[in-house]
């Protein structure tokens, strides 16, 4: 990596660094909130679209993953949905 | 009722026995006799239109007469068969750990309480949205009113869930990333475009009526007001009544003389109440409806 492009990353990170941190954080919360909504019978609500989720569920299962990781847990907390 | 025959959707519902069946039947014959193609489909789950037409009909359409043909779906089969399609469907876009994992889930998901009224819900609305091309007109032998209500409500209910998904789906794509190729949202519009295209035909005066059967008893009235109550609620067009089993008055037997004349009181009652509707009162037969001649006896007059 050159000088000039590390002494632009500075400023970047100067200039934006907390207002992309803000909304990193905040899409981190709308994803939880998704996936909430599409799990919600694995913590005990009724789900009235299960059987319309069901094709999304493989790609959801990645964002899972990142999700636990996320909270600090290495492996899935929940029995009933199993992940690493 | 000749009018009725003119829209794409009937349904027929009302109170446990009260002829629901024989009344759709009846309805289905007279149409295909009309000149429509015709599918008399029954969503109750103790099916009995094969025992009106006495043969076996299956999860899909069979054709019991010149452009009558019959379905009896069943929730458990078709939760089932939504189960293996998705499967398939995801089969070849992810790799084999997430499939293995997905599929667990999946199957989880499937067993659920509500999955098999989903996955009848769903078949019901591919009929009503008009997937299958080769019929004119589709007529719902529905399950007893409670359940059916709850059936109508149902895309109205989805669509707002379906709808607050995608809103969340987006606001969070909104910050991550802009594309509009993600593909959970695809999957959520077209879901949302369909459930729409659903409600949309239930709706339409046009394309869709309901019709009430009942006979002239005390229970049967009540349950009736309800449910007209509850029709209005949803906004979905009431065909008329179909007032089955009325006896005759000339019969010289004391037993019926007495039925009737009580059974006079619930008629008039009827015809206050129900006034704003077009009633049908349909005679009491001198032997059960089975079979397609009895049927036609019925056509005839339902459909004159």
């Amino acid at each position: 990596m050159s000088i000039r492009q590390n002494i632009r990353d500075i400023f970047h990170g100067a200039a934006y660094g907390a207002y992309e941190r803000e909304l990193r954080i905040q899409a981190a919360e709308l994803n939880d909130l998704f996936l909430l909504l599409c799990y919600m019978e694995i913590v005990g609500l009724p789900n009235p679209a299960t059987l319309y989720l069901l094709d999304v569920y493989p790609y959801l299962l990645e964002q899972f993953h990142i999700w636990h990781k996320r909270m600090g847990m290495a492996r899935s907390p929940l029995g009933t949905l199993p992940c690493c | 009722m000749r009018h009725l025959l003119d829209k794409k959707v009937l349904f027929f519902g009302g109170k446990g026995g009260v002829g629901k069946t024989t009344s759709a039947s009846a309805t289905a014959l007279a149409a295909s006799r009309a000149g429509k193609r015709v599918l008399l489909v029954s969503t109750d789950p103790a099916h009995s239109t094969s025992d009106i037409f006495e043969r076996e009909i299956g999860p899909e359409p069979v054709e019991l007469l010149p452009n009558l043909w019959g379905l009896e779906i069943d929730g458990a089969l078709e939760s089932q068969r939504y189960v293996a399609n998705v499967k398939e469907q995801i089969k070849g876009l992810f790799g084999h750990h997430i499939l293995k994992e997905a599929n667990k889930q999946i199957d989880l998901a499937a067993s659920m309480p509500g999955a098999e009224e989903m996955a009848l819900f769903d078949r019901i609305g591919g009929l009503i949205r008009g997937e299958d091309t080769r019929f004119d007109l589709i007529i719902f032998d529905t399950a007893p009113t409670g359940h059916t209500l709850r059936l109508i409500r149902m895309p109205e209910l989805m669509e707002a869930w379906i709808r607050a998904l995608s809103r969340s789906r987006q606001a969070m794509l909104g910050i991550e990333q802009d594309d509009k190729t993600d593909p959970v949202l695809m999957s959520l519009t077209e879901r949302l475009h369909g459930l729409r295209e659903f409600r949309a035909r239930l709706l339409s005066p046009r394309i869709s009526a309901f019709m009430l059967v009942l006979v002239a008893e005390r229970l049967p009235i009540e349950e009736t007001a309800r449910a007209l109550e509850q029709l209005k609620q949803a906004g979905v067009t009431v065909g008329g009544l179909v007032v089955n089993r009325v006896l005759p008055a000339t019969s010289p037997d004391p037993f019926l003389q007495s039925r009737h004349s009580q059974e006079v009181i619930y008629l008039d009652e009827i015809d206050r109440r129900f006034a704003h509707l077009s009633r049908i009162r349909v005679p009491q037969l001198a032997s059960d409806v089975h079979g397609v001649k009895t049927l036609e006896a019925l056509s005839e007059i339902l459909v004159p």
